[in-house]
């Protein structure tokens, strides 16, 4: 019993990383119809800016490497949404998809050349520190990690159902010609979308490499698949869903990790993706009509 | 008297396919004027291209003399005065009725102003206000096709696009939509309805055009047209 709530709790933390960037491979897919390949890697940007700010202001710490993360990403994500997703909006979706693909080799291989190949140490942002809560024991990093993570959440999912421009967003998403039909200038929300998506995605890598304690170029690779995965099972018809099928994800990873072989832990996205396509190829909770 | 829209030499294709080709049209501040036509005519094709959804091969479209709208974004030609009541209603379903009247207002920035107008659809369409907190994909269709209008009119706007708004209405609520296009223009709005359904048309209509494949082959005052020969025709469906 105490290994499984062990493992859940676990679960939950990576759960919540994969979440942050799932949401924003969602917002970016269903807001503006690009499946945007290189969201993963504008999180690992953020895990770099994030490692450099820190090292840059002495004594800076966290609050400056989240800073960090925050600005690397938004800038790179503000930058791939000019030059690159907003020229081809409106195409084909494979269009944009080979796009943002290039786009990301271009963003891993640049920076393994600065960085290496290898994964590099993380510098430590919080103490090594745990606490135990009943059964469980959570380090400080974990917890963290899974309360900057829900922060963030609540406030995209307070973006999309609470806000005036998240309100648009939802209408893009279902309609978009409407939307602009209606008053929406639609380019400056997907512009938003994007930029927001990207700043969570920083903020989320910094509690991540802090997490692991590591950093590598190649870090979005695996974070891609698997949100990317969470994406196709939640469907969009629903925002939150994304979120629920991500921390379900994580836990289950745990569990696999915990009772079955850390080995299988990775495929686990994928049996879960196959199984539920075969059954709802919609998703769990349901697509808009196309 | 000037016209509040004026469409000239207007042809539109989807891809080699014209869709249409060279429709003069327009219509003065106040009036309700009716295109009436077959499917594949090219009625929607209009209304898509005055709203800025598809661009034209050639042509012109200016709105009160000055703004020419084939520059403008859609969102730039909403802001105009210009609401659009969509074929097939096309609401949010997702949202509930009382965000889909919200998002009819978008770029009103006064929420005051929003939430005075959007009463003012509630005290015209009560069953809308019982139902503001339903899903709009859960309404009737009759229902919808009140949601529809009724976000198109929150923008106060002074040209209303209507679509083919009688479509797949059970007959007692299609004279409904009519009488309400009616009552709608005699507030002042100018209302450019495309239809098929001629006969109720016509009746509420001043004035009226016949598109047939994409040309407008008969233009005039409705009472005229509805005794043409050419407009039983289409009634028919028989004019190809």
């Amino acid at each position: 019993m105490d290994l499984f709530l062990q493992q859940l709790s676990n679960g939950m933390v990576i759960g919540s990383t994969y979440a942050v960037v799932a949401v924003g491979f969602a917002l970016a897919f269903t807001v503006l119809r690009v499946i945007q390949f290189a969201h993963p890697d504008v999180f690992m940007i953020g895990m770099f800016s994030g490692m450099m700010a820190a090292g840059f202001v002495p004594g800076g710490g966290l609050a400056v490497a989240l800073i960090g993360g925050a600005v690397g990403s938004t800038a790179i994500g503000a930058v791939i949404e000019r030059t690159v997703v907003a020229p081809l909006r409106g195409r084909d979706v494979l269009t944009t998809l080979i796009a943002t693909l290039g786009v990301s080799v271009i963003l891993q291989n640049g920076m393994a050349a600065v960085v290496g190949p290898d994964p590099i140490p993380y510098p430590r942002l919080l103490p090594s520190r745990f606490y135990e809560i009943g059964p469980l024991v959570l380090t400080l990093r974990q917890m963290f990690c899974l309360g900057l993570c829900a922060v963030l959440l609540a406030l995209a999912s307070f973006y999309v159902r609470g806000t005036h421009i998240g309100r648009a967003t939802r209408a893009i998403a279902e309609r978009p010609d409407v939307a602009a039909a209606f008053g929406v200038n639609v380019g400056q929300v997907c512009r938003i979308t994007f930029w927001l998506a990207s700043t969570m995605a920083g903020l989320a890598a910094v509690a991540v490499g802090t997490l692991y304690g590591s950093a590598s170029a190649f870090v979005g690779l695996l974070y891609g698949l698997k949100a990317f995965v969470c994406m196709l099972v939640a469907g969009n018809r629903y925002f939150e869903a994304v979120i629920v099928v991500a921390f379900a994800l994580g836990i289950l990873e745990a569990l696999v990790t915990g009772y079955v072989s850390s080995s299988l832990r990775d495929a686990v996205a994928f049996f879960v993706l196959i199984g539920v396509l075969y059954l709802r190829p919609d998703g769990l909770f349901g697509s808009y009509a196309t | 008297m000037s016209a509040l829209l004026r469409i000239e030499g207007l042809a539109v294709s989807y891809g080699s396919v014209p869709a249409v080709d060279g429709v003069d049209l327009e219509i003065e501040p106040g009036e309700l004027r009716v295109i009436l036509g077959a499917n594949g005519a090219g009625k929607t094709t209009i209304i898509k291209t005055i709203m800025g959804l598809l661009k034209p091969r050639r042509g012109a479209i200016r709105f009160d003399g000055e703004h020419d709208l084939l520059r403008l974004r859609p969102d730039q030609i909403h802001q105009l005065g210009i609401a659009w009541v969509p074929e097939g209603r096309q609401l949010w379903n997702t949202m509930t009725v009382l965000d889909n009247l919200r998002m009819g207002a978008f770029e009103v920035p006064d929420k005051t102003t929003i939430n005075t107008r959007i009463g003012e659809m509630f005290e015209r369409f009560p069953r809308l206000a019982e139902r503001r907190h339903q899903l709009a994909g859960s309404l009737s269709g009759g229902e919808q096709q009140m949601v529809a209008i009724a976000r198109a009119l929150v923008s106060s706007p002074r040209l209303l696009l209507m679509d083919e708004p009688s479509l797949g209405l059970a007959p007692i609520v299609m004279r409904e939509v009519f009488t309400l296009a009616q009552d709608i223009n005699r507030l002042g709005i100018a209302v450019l309805m495309v239809e098929q359904n001629a006969r109720q048309s016509l009746k509420v209509a001043h004035f009226a055009y016949l598109l047939e494949h994409g040309h407008v082959v008969e233009a005039g005052l409705a009472t005229d047209i509805a005794g043409k020969k050419s407009v039983q025709d289409v009634f028919l469906g028989g004019s190809a």
